[in-house]
């Protein structure tokens, strides 16, 4: 058995993001700051949800961000301007490797929500 | 050089020795939330068909604790598990439950989180309404079938641990 009493964390900033116009016609941006200290994960996964948490398509430099432990990283998430009334939340949550040495698996996932909605 | 010089300069110069440049340090607390898995957990076996978190099983509950920088920007959400992510095939259905607790906290009102946590299925909200750290607790236990001794082999299974702006 294997019992970690390490504590991992994982943050993302801002809480409240804005869309801004980006380079893209018709296409709205913002940025986010994620920060990994959980040395048990390398990857974390961006979602865009609606208020009710169904999907909205996105686009990003990297819709599964490769994070080391300790490190930061700066993404522009690009959205639709025709889903600016949907957007309410981008979150990213962390990936679990499949092991057979730990026998609870914790997975973190932190939202952050549309400024003034 | 004449006495009055002489005597300005020895006056001036230990003033410029004395000049200093203030060197701030600066520093932004952001309003977030960071999720620490303090303790992953560990499922004891006391029963042929069950696996239990609690201690008095042989398991280990999970810690998990939530740093919130600003008073009431985040909800918590915990979801025990419902599922194995692995194991060996098993045949039967299994029956689980769970729950999670406010463990510690950093400042006393925390401790109303847990009357006012919100349960459904197998999730518990809390409304972040304090700034600090706040230790959350989660348990789980399966049992397999009707007391049916659950095959050898490997098991997982995942807490989801969220904080959501509100």
């Amino acid at each position: 058995m294997c019992i970690s009493l390490s504590s991992y964390a994982h943050e993302m900033t801002p809480a409240y993001f804005k869309l801004k116009p980006s380079y893209i016609e018709d296409v709205l941006v913002t940025s986010m700051k994620l920060f990994n200290r959980r040395d048990d994960v390398k990857y974390y996964d961006i979602e865009v949800f609606t208020f009710d948490w169904k999907p909205i398509p996105f686009a990003s430099e990297y819709k599964t961000i490769n994070i080391g432990y300790n490190k930061s990283k700066l993404f522009d998430v690009y959205i639709r301007n025709n889903d600016i009334d949907k957007v309410v939340y981008i979150c990213t949550q962390s990936k679990l490797f499949k092991r057979t040495n730990q026998i609870t698996l914790i997975t973190s996932r932190i939202c952050s929500k549309i400024k003034d909605r | 050089m004449d006495i009055k010089t002489i005597t300005t300069l020895a006056f001036l110069m230990p003033a410029s020795a004395a000049l200093a440049v203030d060197s701030p340090i600066g520093g932004t607390v952001a309003p977030k939330c960071s999720v620490w898995t303090e303790t992953s957990g560990v499922y004891g076996h006391p029963l042929p068909y069950k696996l239990s978190t609690l201690p008095a099983d042989g398991g280990v509950k999970a810690s998990i604790r939530v740093d919130v920088a600003q008073a009431d920007y985040y909800k918590t959400r915990f979801t025990h598990p419902a599922s194995f992510s692995s194991s060996p095939t098993l045949t039967d259905a299994v029956a689980w439950t769970g729950s999670t607790v406010v463990g510690q906290v950093s400042v006393a009102g925390m401790s109303a989180y847990e009357a006012a946590k919100v349960t459904y299925n197998n999730v518990t909200e809390f409304n972040m309404t304090l700034a600090g750290s706040t230790w959350f607790t989660v348990s789980s236990t399966a049992s397999y079938g009707s007391t049916k001794s659950l095959p050898a082999g490997n098991y997982t299974a995942i807490i989801k641990a969220e904080c959501i702006a509100k």
